[in-house]
Formats: structure tokens, sequence, C-alpha cells
């Protein structure tokens, strides 16, 4: 329908060799995703595949999307169709060319023909030059189709002539042996072959010329879009239907059914009962849960947040309003961006020499709340300078005009200006450091499994001693586990371990899909407040 | 001599300047304020002390800060203000400060002991780092960091394989290529991956990629860098979308309408003004994901062997022994003694080379702000 918009009195009968064009990107999307199925083994390369081999079928499709896309651009060469070629192809596709050709011919000499490793990339280097050449010298529309359109062609005679067929395998002699098997080596040939086809059979779609570089980029550059996002749905749909079972072990509904709780004095029963959410692991338990390790995160980020975002919100009203821009600001700018890509487990180690002696002596919960607040520090500091920064100079000129004080026009102007990047910020922020695991697995999580009586409560916990520092909170100075924690203490746990689980696979995954849970719930509620506060600014 | 007379008056202005601030501040304000502030300052001053010293009388002071504080709040909000603003400022620049001075001290009684000869002048830590082996429990005792910076250059070399090209078209496709409506759903779904746990990265690439490689290549045993490579890559992805699409947008709309004025198409205007004008910025991009890769812990730490090894041969990515985060993760419990302080030097190196690349990457974008002229 590409032609649909065009302008007949200009460009005439060109329909035909567009819908080939067209069709043959079709042929490389078909390769791509059959290459895809191979790779995960949702098709076998052993079996038949409507009627033929699967190799065969593979390495005709490859013959037939080279063979097209190599008469498109000689037939462009020789005028029988109508593109506008520039002079080259240009260096980035010879390039482009010459990696994949270098590949074929040391796979060729070193392995096929046995001519040993140095005689390989001698013909790596003599091909990839040649490729080079081929692709970079003559008109654009042979040099970005040939070569590259002869690449699927020489693939796919290889797996028809069964060169490399279903049983092929290629050991790399090294002293850690490593073998190359056909399950692999054919779908990822066919992805490459497929994704450099398709590139090419773009360009031809596009007539070449500065409009067919265009449609060819964005052919890819849309797919790789397309990828990533396919790739996050994957992942979680996945965990998700990995996780479920376990979440819904034992699950009852109905009045009657839950635990009792009392939330500020109110006794009251739940509806449902979630055995996974709601008990700790015991050996008399009917079904084991990750309470512990849920109430663990919650205080984590609570206590974070309640270190890190006065001392962050505090920084960036120093840094906007107070300091003039200089040496100072910068040399702080410097040092939160700094902190900001400082690694987590850096930030483990550093909470372990630093607050584990000040604290008893063990891990504690308060260690893993400050080093974790350490590590959002940084990133609140940066968001709430942004959203200050982004309150228009307008603002607090009308403010001071009415003779206001400074720190009353930022409390009473600028604060509230900026709350909503800084709210979201914060969230997003929380969202990072509630998934952490290597801070809190030096500085406060102990024991694989934690009992639900251990279930940390804070508020419950303090308690006024006769000796300094005459407040104490158990609660807040014992180890105790955290989500991401306990998933990492599922993955390395001995199988002695887990012999009160009855499914432990399903308790993975179950955990991970809780932990999940929890983090892209503070991602999608800091996301939808961005959406809804862009929307309400634009209002106004 | 003119320049260093210079540079003095200078610096001699500076503190002229600072004082005359300073003497501002006094003049502006009650005695009864700036006592309260005093107060705040020196006892808060003091419970930092005491914390540091591991006593058990740091609440005092403590108390005392924040009976002053809460005082001077009620009483002279207007300095109590931004004596705090000022205090939580130094305090962001002081967990900095304290981090290298506490994984710094930890490392030192190691890096004496491995200390190393090289033409009659004797180098600490040296000896860490000219041969390859790891042994903590027999005798010569040697902590090696050369497998683990092996490691740690494998998987970021993956890493940045993957995320560099697809990072930085996916940040063309966002800034550029992509309808309003497309946008909306992509740019959320960048984010929600890196909102990702690394933990639940690692646990599918453990249970599903790791036996798939294994099966695949026939190897013995889990764990290879080239896949940890791939997953570190994918999660460093979308820090060098998010940088990069702030580096194209910084690009003035101006260059590029200059330049589609000129009858070129999107693509063209592309690669020849938007992608040469922000390339220090994409460039900032892609280190700030290496460093990313090199300080991603958890997914190497349950996929990889946790041998800190070399790989025979050096280029063999197809197995995993040990990267520098993995380490620490991996036998910070049963560590003690020197052993626990090489876990401090990794911690050093990784940390030092982390900083530098921030540095490095946050100058490239400032020339590339000042280059552009402001216009952000």
């Amino acid at each position: 329908m590409a032609s649909a918009t065009r302008n007949d009195l200009v460009e005439t009968d060109t329909s035909r060799t567009d819908a080939v064009a067209a069709a043959t990107v079709g042929v490389s999307a078909v390769l791509f995703v059959l290459a895809l199925f191979a790779l995960v083994e949702v098709v076998t390369l052993t079996e038949s595949l409507a009627g033929l081999p699967t190799v065969t079928l593979l390495g005709l499709l490859l013959v037939l999307l080279g063979g097209t896309v190599v008469a498109f651009g000689v037939g462009s060469r020789l005028g029988y169709v109508d593109t506008t070629p520039r002079m080259s192809a240009g260096l980035i596709a010879g390039l482009a060319a010459a990696v994949p050709w270098a590949a074929v011919a040391w796979g060729v000499v070193a392995h096929t023909l046995n001519f040993g490793n140095a005689a390989g990339f001698v013909a790596a280097g003599v091909a990839a030059a040649a490729a080079f050449a081929a692709t970079s010298f003559p008109r654009e529309d042979v040099g970005s189709t040939v070569p590259i359109g002869l690449l699927p062609v020489v693939v796919g005679l290889v797996f028809l002539t069964s060169v490399i067929g279903p049983t092929w395998t290629w050991p790399l002699g090294w002293e850690q042996p490593v073998t190359f098997n056909a399950e692999l080596v054919i779908p990822v040939a066919t992805l490459f072959c497929a994704l450099y086809a398709g590139w090419a059979a773009a360009k031809a779609y596009g007539g070449f010329g500065a409009r067919g570089r265009r449609m060819g980029a964005y052919t890819l550059i849309y797919l790789n879009a397309t990828s990533i996002v396919a790739f996050l749905f994957v992942l979680i749909a996945f965990t998700v239907v990995q996780g479920l079972p376990g979440i819904f072990t034992g699950a009852q509904f109905g009045f009657g059914t839950g635990p009792e709780s009392t939330i500020l004095g109110v006794t009251f029963q739940w509806p449902f009962s979630l055995p996974f959410v709601m008990n700790g692991v015991a050996l008399l338990n009917d079904f084991q849960g990750v309470l512990p390790a849920i109430a663990g995160t919650i205080w984590l980020v609570i206590g974070a947040v309640v270190f890190a975002v006065p001392l962050g919100v505090g920084a960036a009203i120093f840094l906007t309003e107070y300091a003039e821009r200089g040496r100072f600001t910068q040399v702080v700018e410097v040092a939160t961006n700094g902190l900001w890509s400082t690694p987590s487990i850096v930030f483990g180690l550093f909470g372990f020499a630093f607050l584990i002696p000040r604290f008893g002596n063990q891990k504690s919960l308060l260690s893993g709340m400050l080093t974790l607040a350490f590590m959002l520090l940084p990133l609140v500091v940066i968001t709430s300078r942004e959203a200050m920064l982004a309150v228009p100079d307008e603002y607090r000129d009308a403010s001071a005009a009415l003779g206001v004080s400074k720190w009353q026009t930022i409390r009473s102007v600028v604060l509230p200006a900026a709350l909503p990047g800084v709210v979201t910020g914060i969230i997003l922020g929380v969202g990072r450091i509630a998934g952490e695991t290597a801070p809190i697995l030096l500085t406060m999580a102990g024991g694989t499994f934690t009992p639900g009586g251990q279930t940390v409560d804070v508020i419950g916990g303090f308690e006024f001693t006769s000796a300094p520092p005459f407040v104490a909170n158990p609660e807040l100075l014992e180890a105790t586990s955290a989500l991401p924690y306990q998933l990492f203490a599922l993955i390395t746990a001995g199988v002695g371990e887990s012999s009160n689980l009855a499914n432990i696979d399903q308790f993975k995954w179950a955990t991970a899909l809780i932990l999940l849970v929890v983090v892209l719930s503070f991602y999608a509620v800091g996301i939808g407040a961005r959406y809804y506060f862009r929307r309400k600014l634009q209002y106004e | 001599m003119a320049q260093t007379t210079q540079r003095a008056e200078e610096s001699a202005g500076r503190v002229r300047r600072g004082y005359g601030r300073l003497r501002d501040i006094v003049d502006d304000h009650e005695p009864a304020a700036l006592l309260t502030v005093a107060v705040m300052g020196v006892s808060l001053l003091a419970a930092f002390i005491g914390f540091l010293l591991v006593s058990p009388l740091t609440i005092v002071p403590f108390a005392v800060f924040l009976v002053a504080a809460g005082y001077g709040w009620l009483r002279h909000q207007e300095l109590t203000a931004l004596a705090l603003a000022l205090t939580t400022t130094i305090s962001t620049l002081l967990v900095l400060g304290l981090i290298i001075v506490f994984i710094f001290r930890e490392s030192i009684p190691v890096i004496q002991y491995e200390t190393a000869t090289v033409f009659g002048v004797s180098v600490p830590g040296l000896r860490m780092f000219i041969q390859p082996e790891w042994e903590a429990v027999t005798p010569p005792v040697r902590y090696s960091m050369v497998p683990m910076i092996h490691g740690t250059l494998m998987t970021t070399l993956v890493a940045t394989a993957v995320a560099a090209p697809l990072g930085v078209s996916a940040a063309l496709f966002l800034s550029e290529i992509a309808p309003a409506t497309v946008r909306e759903v992509v740019k959320p779904g960048v984010e929600i991956l890196a909102g990702i746990p690394s933990i639940v990265y690692g646990f599918i690439g453990f249970t599903i990629l790791s036996p798939w490689a294994s099966t695949q290549f026939d190897l013995t045993g889990q764990g290879t860098y080239l896949f940890v490579g791939i997953v570190v890559g994918l999660m460093a992805l979308p820090t060098v979308v998010s940088v990069a699409e702030d580096a194209l947008s910084t690009v003035p709309e101006s260059m590029k309408s200059g330049s589609l004025a000129m009858g070129t198409t999107d693509w063209q205007t592309m690669t020849s003004i938007t992608l040469p004008a922000a390339f220090s910025g994409v460039s900032a991009a892609v280190l700030l994901g290496v460093g990313r890769a090199i300080g991603e812990t958890m997914a190497a730490t349950v996929m990889l062997k946790g041998v800190p090894k070399l790989t025979e041969p050096l280029v063999n990515a197809f197995y995993g022994q040990e990267t520098l985060t993995s380490l620490i993760a991996n036998n910070y419990g049963e560590a003690d003694g020197l052993q626990l302080d090489a876990l401090f030097v990794a911690g050093v190196i990784l940390f030092i080379t982390v900083m530098v690349i921030s540095v490095g990457a946050q100058y490239i974008e400032w020339r590339m702000r000042s280059k552009l002229g402001g216009d952000v």
C-alpha cells in the first residue's frame, strides 16, 4: 500500500518490483521467526516442517531469499528495475558485509577444510577485504545487495548439501572443552542471514539512495525496539506463569478462611487465605510462605526513605536555592553522580565495614536500612534538584516581590511546585532499591528460611533502657530477611536445607514473582504519577 | 609568575567574598538565632565523632542537636532552614568521603602483604596484579586480582557489545523516530526493564540460560562469561537508552530543521547532524552503561562458577569463573583476616574504575552542553 500515496504522474510501474522487494522482506521475517523458534527448540531441526526436513526448508528459504536480493540488485544495475542508487553503498555497509564473510571464511578454512586456525585467520582477512571492496566500490544497488545476498545463498547451500546437517558438531579442542553443535549454529546463522538479507531487501524496497537507506535503517531500528518490548513482555509473562501456582498453593477464599490481624486497634479477619504471603517457614506448617521476607522488604524501604529523603531534599534545596553556582555545587554534583553509579556491592562493603561494628557487631535491619538509604540518597538529590530547577524563576521573583522571605518562598512556592517531580523520583528510586540484593547480603540478611514468628515488628520493638543510648529496639538490631535476599538464598541453598518444602522450584518462582510484583508496582505508581502530573501541568 | 599572582589574588578574593557572605549572615540575624545554629553545628559534630568512635554516648549530643534544631525551627526558622539544608548537603559529601575512607582502610593490610619487588623497589600491592594465583587456604597464600579482573573484563566486553548498539538504536527510535503514541508505550517499557531486580535476571539466568548453554556447547559444569555478559548487557541497556536519549534531545531543534529544510531524509539528518552533534553525549551514555555492567553483582554471582581462576585459553568466554563483584558476594561469609581485606581490594578496584568512568562521562556531557550553547 506504500504506493497509494505516490503521485502516479511521477512514478509509474514500480508496484510490481515493490511487491517483490516487500515479499523478500517478508521472507526474511519468516526466517527470523523460524530461527528464533529453532533456538528455543519449539521447532526441532531433526524433524520435518511443511513436508520437508527442517534444515532443508531453512536452506531452501535462505537460497531463495539471497537469490532474490542478488537478482534485485543486478536487475537494478542493468536497468530492469527503476531505482535511484548512489555511487557507493558506503563504509558502514562495507564493514557490515565484511564481518559475516570473515566468519564464514574462517569456519570453512579452519574447520570444514581443516587447515588450522592460522590459515583460517588469513582466509578471514582476505574474505573481509573482498567483501568490503565488493560492497564499497560498485554502485550502491550492486554493492549493497550482491555481497550480502550471496551470504544467505552460501549458508543455504551449506545446509542443503548437509555440510552442516542436524547432527553436525565441531569441538574447538580448547583445554576447557567447548563444542559448537548444529542445534545452535544453524538457527544463529539463519538468524543473522535473515537480518542481513532483510536489511538489504528493505533498502531495495526503498529504491536505494537516501530513501532506501532510510528504509533499511528504520527496519532494523523498529525491529530492535519491538524486540526490547517483546523481551520485557516475555520475561514478565514467563515469571508470572511460573510463579502463580506457587503463590496460590493452599489458597482459600471466602469469609472465615483468612487469618486474623489487628491494624490500629481494629481486629478483623481477612476474607481470603493466601499461605504463601501470610506464613513463614516452619516444620509444622501445611503451606510454607515468605511473610518475614515481605515484612523485611517493607521495613527496609520505609527505613531507607526516612533516612534518605530528608537528607536528599535538603541537599537539593541548598544546591538550587541557597548556593551560588560555582566550584562547590559542581563538586557536590560530581560526587552525587559518582555515588549514583557506584556499584551496589561497594555500598554493601561500606555498610559491612562502617555500620556493622557500630550496631552491635552483627548484621541488622538498621544497617540494611542505612546502606540502602546511602544508595537512595544520590538519586533523591539528583531528581529533586532537577524538579526544583524546572520551577520557573518567575515564581520565585513574584514571591520575593511580595516581600516574602527566602525560606518562606522555598516552602510555599518552590517545594509545592517541585513536589510531583520529587515524589516521582523517590518512587522510582525506591523501586530500584527494593530489588537490590548485594548491599543487604553483606549488612542485613541472615538465614535461608525465616519462621513466621520472626516477622519484624519495628513499632512494637521500641523499649527504653537505663544505660546509654537509653532507647533500644532489638527488632532493628537483628538480622532478618528480605525478598531479594530470600530469592538469592533459595538459589544457593543446599538440598538438605529445603527438605521441608514440598516443591522447591515452585517456591522459588513464586518468590521471584512476588519480588517482581512488589518492585514493579513501585514503578507503575511512579510512572503513573508522572503521567498524571504532566497532564495536570499541561492543562493548567 | 604573573599567572600565580593572579591566581593568588583570585583565591584571596574568593576568601574575602566568602568572609563577606558570612558577615552578611551574622549581621542579618539575631544573636539568639546564631547561637542556636552554633549549638546545632557543634552538637552534630560531636554526635558524628561519637558515632565514629563507637561511643554509646553518641545519643547525648544527637539529642542536643534535635532539641536545638526543634527550638530553632520554632523561633528562628529562616536561619535554621539554611543551616539544615547546608548540613544535608555536607552529609551527602560525607557519605562519599566515608565510603572512600572505610573501603580503603580495610584493604591496606592485604596490600602490604602482597608487596612485590621490581628492579629493587618494593611496591605494595603489586603482586596482586602480576601473578594469577588466588589461593586463600594452603600456603603460600596468594590473593591475585588477575582472574577476577579478567572475568569482569570479559563480561563487560560482551555486555557492551549487547547494550551499546541496541541501546543507541533504541534511543534514536525514542527521541527521533517513534510517533508519540508508540513512544508512550516503549519508554515506560524501557524504564520497567531497568526496574526488574538483578536477582530475578540472575534467577532466570541460573535456572534456564546456564543449563541451556551447558547443553548447547557441551560444557563441563555451568556458568559462562558469554551468557552472564548478555544478561548484564540487557540490564545495562536502560541506562544507555535513557542517557543517550537525553543527549539526542539536547541537539537544538533548529539544527535538525535546518538540515531537513535542505531536503534530506530524516535518516540522513540523524546520521549527519543529530548523531555527530550528540556524539559525545551518546558515548557518555555507553560509558555509563559500561559502569553499570562492571558493577553488576547478583547475576554474575549466581550464574558463574565462583572459582577464581583464569579461563583456558584466555579468550574462552564459554566458561565463567569469577568477577570482582561475585568474588565479594561469594566469599564475604566465610572470609576473615587477610582474605576479607582482599575482598575490600576488589571493592576498591570497582569503586575507582566506576568513579573514573562516571567523572569521565560527566566531563564529556558537560563539554557537549557547553558546545551546543547550553540549549538544554
